[in-house]
């Protein structure tokens, strides 16, 4: 039987008269991969930051029964620390218990340049460092708000391979794409369309 | 306090590498602060006051037989006004123009009642009815004051003539017609050669007590001309540039500007780098985020403010300035800065919160920061509104405490009213602030 790692209950947020997500229920479990598809303004980054708990939903509860890693759709450290340092502070945030050998593992697994503050590093580097801070703590659920948007083929594949790992483990993803190529990495599609969940394949939302 | 200390150490961090703002932050409120110096100094200068002179008064008059040289007399007693001499009618264009803070004009026959000596003649004062008028009449008043003092001696040197006829004798001029004075001591002579009598003994008391009483007339008159005298002992106090306002005022004003941008910098750049979202799940609470803005703020003011304290210190000492106690007051005066550096920089948090991008925070912080400012500036009696608006802004409140720290004999009561109200005021704009950051969240 499959672990229920998050489940969101009837999720909502509105912004003024403005209904960014209708009433939502999500379950992510262990060792499964969920695609949010949809176009631009479906509701696919409000659902994901409210899973992440980086947005408080206007109604609705989500339970966790896991450390979360969240990947936001524009990279989010800062620009005057270096990678190595970014990912030693939020190491340090989520009370990883050695944050410097954590933030060494992640550096060298995504190739990326320690010393260089990362407001200075290429569009890739940036979204990759996005992605390491995601993964420290070493999460169960993972949720990636378009991953891929900005990296060559080589880095999106390695990125595919973060995600196998976590799922391999025993861990959920769910991910946001606009990218049909990208569905055959998913179990399961979840299409969002004007806030609301409108099927499960990608046809019901882009024809 | 862990998760604060380690955002406040990135902060810290972040401010270092940014070499171009943390000079600019240093440098603005010090340029504001000589601004404001110069401002200070221009309300201090002397205003500049049109003298009208309808009685064509010569270079040299002569009053109760001294001699006055007008323009001299006018630069000794014009202390605190420019005197500028000018016709009538560029007089009145100057004054309805704003030119001139006043007019005081020697009206015609002025120079012939003075000359009598019986007769007070007046100057005639104009101001304009604006703020500074009440200053430039007391101005004006202690102009005529201290001509007043000039002319009294020879005034009183003219009525102890009269005295001195009548106790020795003699001849004098009244009105153009001469006459000749027995005098008191001539009388006694006179009364001494007639037979003694009861009557005589009567006058030569008479006599008597007069003379002793006309003998003091001279210090009567001096004592009736200025009852109460003004000494003014030179002293090595402090001058304007090192006065206890000026450095209260200098403190408070870097330690608002600096942790006002600072923390509303620092605010809105967590939302512009994306953190906010990443910090607000469940690592660090809205409140803690505060908590570690207002500390850098605080920390930042301690800084800086140590460093100007610790300047004017040196400078007070160097110059072997007395007052004030730049040393032993110094841990008081920094437990004051940061106090300050941290209510300001709730604010700043707040502003940065709802401004939600770093750069339209450091423009409203510009914006806010010099009103709250000059708000503190304006005196009470000018206007009550701005006093009452600035009660309710920190910054009065730390110019008080610094003053206080640094020169007051007993600073422990003022010391603990402002802090009451810092405090009350940062518990405000921390709630404000944690709003505030909760809308920069969502």
């Amino acid at each position: 039987m499959t672990e229920t790692l998050l489940r969101a209950a009837a999720v909502a947020r509105r912004y003024g008269a403005l209904e960014a997500l209708a009433p939502t229920d999500l379950d992510l479990n262990g060792g499964e991969t969920v695609a949010l598809v949809g176009p631009n303004g479906a509701g696919k980054s409000t659902l994901l930051a409210i899973l992440a708990g980086s947005l408080q939903p206007s109604s609705g509860r989500v339970e966790t029964a896991a450390r979360t890693g969240w990947v936001p759709q524009r990279p989010a450290h800062y620009g005057r620390l270096t990678a190595r340092e970014n990912l030693e502070l939020f190491a340090r945030l989520e009370g990883v218990a050695d944050p410097h050998s954590a933030a060494a593992g992640l550096l060298a697994r995504f190739d990326l340049p320690p010393d260089q503050p990362s407001g200075e590093l290429s569009v890739g580097n940036r979204q990759r460092l996005n992605v390491a801070l995601a993964l420290l703590g070493e999460p169960r659920i993972l949720l990636l708000d378009e991953p891929t948007a900005s990296l060559d083929p080589a880095q999106r594949r390695r990125v595919w391979e973060v995600v196998d790992d976590v799922r391999v483990g025993g861990g959920a993803v769910c991910f946001a794409t606009q990218n049909i190529e990208e569905l055959h990495h998913a179990d399961r599609v979840v299409a969002l369309q004007h806030g609301r969940i409108v099927g499960s394949s990608a046809e019901e939302v882009f024809g | 306090m862990a998760a604060v200390w380690l955002l406040l150490r990135k902060d810290l961090r972040v401010l270092a590498r940014s070499p171009l703002l943390l000079a600019a932050l240093l440098a603005y409120p010090v340029v504001i602060a000589v601004l404001v110096g110069l401002v200070a100094g221009y309300a201090s200068s002397k205003p500049r006051v049109a003298y009208v002179d309808e009685d064509h008064v010569p270079p040299v008059v002569q009053v109760a037989g001294h001699r006055f040289h007008i323009q001299t007399v006018i630069d000794e007693v014009s202390q605190n006004v420019t005197l500028v001499r000018m016709s009538p009618a560029e007089a009145r264009r100057e004054l309805a123009d704003g030119k001139v803070v006043a007019t005081i004009t020697i009206p015609p026959g002025f120079l012939e009642k003075l000359a009598s000596t019986v007769q007070s003649p007046s100057l005639v004062l104009r101001t304009t009815s604006g703020g500074l008028a009440p200053r430039v009449t007391q101005q004006m008043q202690a102009l005529v004051y201290q001509l007043n003092r000039k002319l009294q001696d020879a005034f009183v040197a003219a009525d102890l003539r009269y005295v001195t006829l009548i106790l020795h004798g003699g001849s004098t001029t009244v009105f153009g017609k001469r006459y000749d004075v027995l005098g008191l001591d001539a009388m006694n002579r006179e009364l001494a050669a007639l037979p003694p009598s009861e009557r005589v003994g009567k006058l030569r008391q008479f006599a008597a007590f007069a003379r002793l009483a006309l003998t003091q007339t001279g210090s009567a008159l001096k004592a009736t001309a200025n009852p109460i005298g003004l000494e003014q002992p030179k002293t090595k106090g402090r001058t304007w540039a090192l006065s206890a306002q000026v450095q209260a005022y200098g403190i408070a004003l870097t330690v608002t500007f600096l942790a006002l941008l600072l923390a509303a910098g620092a605010a809105a750049a967590e939302r512009d780098e994306g953190t906010i979202g990443r910090l607000g799940r469940g690592l660090v609470s809205l409140g803690r985020i505060v908590w570690a803005k207002v500390a850098l703020a605080a920390l930042a003011a301690l800084a800086l403010g140590a460093v100007i304290a610790v300047v004017f210190g040196i400078v007070v000492e160097a110059g072997g300035v007395t007052g004030g106690e730049p040393w032993s007051r110094l841990p008081l005066l920094l437990a004051g800065v940061a106090l300050a550096g941290g209510v300001v920089g709730a604010a700043g948090t707040a502003l940065g919160a709802l401004a939600r991008e770093a750069r339209t925070a450091s423009l409203v912080a510009v914006l806010v920061v010099l009103p709250v400012v000059f708000l503190g500036l304006v005196p009470r009696g000018v206007a009550a509104p701005a006093y009452w608006i600035s009660d309710a802004l920190p910054f009065v409140h730390a110019v008080r405490f610094f003053a206080a720290a640094l020169f007051a004999t007993h600073p422990w009561r003022t010391v603990g009213i402002e802090t009451a109200w810092l405090a009350g005021i940062g518990a405000v704009l921390g709630v404000l602030a944690r709003l505030g950051m909760r809308r920069l969240a969502a």
